[in-house]
């Protein structure tokens, strides 16, 4: 099983090398990109790039040369044509590089990496939302070697597209970043937050009314005053518990740590650490928690003892109970 | 909210359809348009019009996918009132594609179903070549944040909907119409796709689709509560709620709504002249209007509008 991992600066390729990826992917802004089209946003991370050109090349060649893998994001989920250009050259400029694979989230762009015939891996970004075998055969038609699930999937329903479609390689989330919403069919901006922010972090009011267009009654709306705290509560939790890190800055936040040796069992081989956005801190502490776990896996650990090393790195077993941390709840809610 | 005119002749060639989720509407489904324009306060159209189309099925969550069942007895009343019909499905896991399969069997040829899944499209072309793919609003991507405070914000990243790559990608696997919303800041040409027919959505767009559902937890507790296959008691078609902004941030947001797992805006004026326009030029060959799950009520009701859709049992 492999680890990938995300960076934002070349400067943390060594160290990220060094503390067990064994790939690493990152996103680049295309040469004229943001004079051409006023914006830089390209793959869904407006900071946290690494540069094009020169600094592209040395980043590659220093990933390769540290023993691992390059995979470059161009996961925005479309692209008009005019900007498919651009995004084109810059895969071509990364595979000459030596880059390994990139991350791919709009079909037209898919399909014209596929027909350019570049030496790289096709990997389907979590922003396609493959949730079903056909979708993952589908995206293999067109040249896809990889699948990035989405999150919100189970476990069970993760092995079902594995096993649908065997000939691709699986790769799951594990650690950091949620998402409250579907990021694929997510048709909003996450705006500065003077403006309101992603808007699932918006300070929404909530109004509710039954359909027939009454108001609920007392004991209704207490329902869903409780209901709507609970939420709260959640959001807090994938939100990496109002951002916090436990006294060893070791991050909070969406884990699914627990379930790595049920993802190693059902063809998922590789496991995802989210965050090009973080800290160089928090990015390797992430990353020590993942490898810790995964090496105890890959000395012989069973699952119980290993579940239960994974929840003893998550600050107390109490995070881990309530269950509004997990990517994969049904490990604890069914041990 | 002040309801524009349409321009004249705007919907002459436009074809109305009613979309439906929940099949207690069924029974009560008339064929006459007007009245379902004033329901939703969406301009009213010029001359008296009939819906012709009938859409069942929910987008949006796949505990609405109807049952067989509900299939056969939609099918029955649009083929009584003289409706097309078309199947609306949203995103699925592997269990999900096996419950459409079911009801792909159940439909004659030709009938439209509109896809929001790269999988279902791939099981339609495959297994039932003679069904006719429609592109769904989920496959159509573009930014439609009800809280964008200007124009240039809705340009940042244009949509690529309308490009002839996306429409041969969509071609290749017999599409041939698809559906959107009308985003904020829309201009006619917004809604001009080349080669694809367009339905439009209207009088509300999808803003955001999630898989956990906030009012789908409300009768489980703690860790129950927020999963991604959550046993609901499809709460959602009792319960919706209007969502505001403080008025320092939100005094130019589109009015919002949260209906299960998605939220939506209703078009502000300028949007709905944009859409008319659009008709009135041909771009837009359809309106879809829905029958229910939509926006919560907060005005005067009639006891007709009252009754129009109600919870479970």
């Amino acid at each position: 099983m492999r680890i990938t991992a995300p960076i934002s600066r070349a400067e943390e390729i060594g160290p990220m090398l060094a503390a067990g990826a064994d790939e690493l992917y990152f996103g680049v802004v295309p040469l004229g990109w943001a004079e051409r089209f006023g914006v830089s946003t390209v793959n869904r991370r407006t900071f946290g790039n690494l540069e094009d050109g020169d600094g592209l090349r040395r980043a590659v060649g220093a990933i390769r040369d540290g023993g691992g893998e390059a995979s470059l994001a161009l996961n925005g989920q479309q692209y008009t044509a005019e900007r498919l250009e651009l995004l084109l050259g810059l895969a071509e400029r990364f595979a000459a590089a030596g880059g390994n694979a990139v991350i791919v989230g709009d079909m037209v762009l898919l399909d014209a990496l596929d027909r350019a015939g570049l030496d790289l891996r096709l990997h389907i970004s979590s922003i396609a939302a493959c949730r079903n075998g056909e979708a993952a055969l589908f995206y293999q038609d067109f040249g896809a070697a990889r699948v990035v699930f989405p999150r919100h999937m189970t476990l069970a329903e993760m092995a079902d597209v594995a096993a649908a479609a065997p000939e691709l390689e699986f790769e799951a989330f594990v650690l950091n970043d949620g998402c409250l919403f579907d990021e694929g069919v997510c048709h909003t901006i996450h705006l500065p937050m003077q403006l309101g922010g992603p808007i699932c972090m918006d300070s929404y009011e909530l109004d509710y009314r039954r359909q027939d267009g009454h108001a609920p009654s007392a004991s209704e709306q207490a329902a869903l005053d409780a209901n709507d705290e609970a939420y709260k509560r959640w959001a807090w939790h994938k939100f990496s518990c109002g951002f916090s890190t436990t006294g060893d800055g070791q991050p909070f936040g969406p884990c699914g740590l627990c379930a790595i040796p049920f993802l190693a069992a059902h063809g998922i081989s590789t496991i995802k650490i989210a965050g090009r956005e973080t800290p160089t801190e928090r990015k390797l502490k992430s990353l020590g928690l993942v490898r810790d776990t995964l090496d105890r896996l890959e000395g012989g650990a069973d699952p119980a003892a290993l579940a239960d090393f994974a929840r003893s790195l998550r600050a107390g077993p109490g995070r881990c109970a309530e269950g509004y941390m997990c990517y994969y709840p049904e490990v604890m809610h069914e041990a | 909210m002040a309801v524009s005119g349409a321009p004249a002749g705007a919907i002459a060639h436009t074809e109305i359809a009613v979309a439906v989720t929940d099949g207690r509407v069924l029974p009560r489904l008339g064929v006459e348009a007007g009245r379902l324009f004033d329901a939703l306060r969406l301009a009213p159209p010029p001359s008296a019009r009939s819906l012709s189309r009938l859409h069942l099925g929910n987008e949006f969550c796949e505990r609405l996918i109807p049952s067989p069942t509900l299939l056969r007895r939609a099918i029955g009343v649009a083929d009584a009132a003289g409706l097309a019909l078309t199947l609306a499905t949203p995103a699925v896991p592997d269990q999900g594609l096996a419950k459409l399969r079911r009801l792909f069997r159940l439909l004659l040829d030709g009938a439209e179903v509109v896809v929001n899944d790269y999988g279902v499209l791939r099981l339609l072309a495959r297994e039932f070549p003679a069904l006719e793919p429609v592109a769904g609003r989920q496959l159509c991507k573009m930014i439609k944040d009800p809280r964008l405070p200007t124009e240039q914000w809705a340009r940042l990243n244009p949509p690529g909907l309308g490009s002839p790559e996306f429409e041969a990608l969509l071609g290749r696997f017999g599409i041939r119409r698809a559906e959107v919303d009308v985003p904020p800041f829309a201009r006619p040409a917004d809604l001009r796709v080349g080669g694809l027919a367009l339905s439009v959505h209207a009088p509300f767009g999808y803003a955001v689709r999630g898989r956990v559902c906030r009012i789908g937890s409300l009768r489980f507790d703690g860790a129950a509560k927020f999963r991604s296959v959550q046993a609901c008691a499809k709460e959602c078609l009792r319960w919706s709620c209007r969502l505001t902004r403080p008025a320092d941030r939100g005094n130019r947001d589109l009015d919002s709504f949260q209906r299960g797992n998605s939220i939506f805006y209703r078009h502000d004026g300028n949007m709905q002249q944009a859409m008319w326009h659009a008709a009135a030029r041909g771009w837009i060959d359809r309106i879809v209007l829905p029958g229910d799950w939509r926006e919560p009520d907060f005005g005067v009701l009639t006891e007709e509008d009252r009754h129009a859709d109600h919870g479970p049992d």
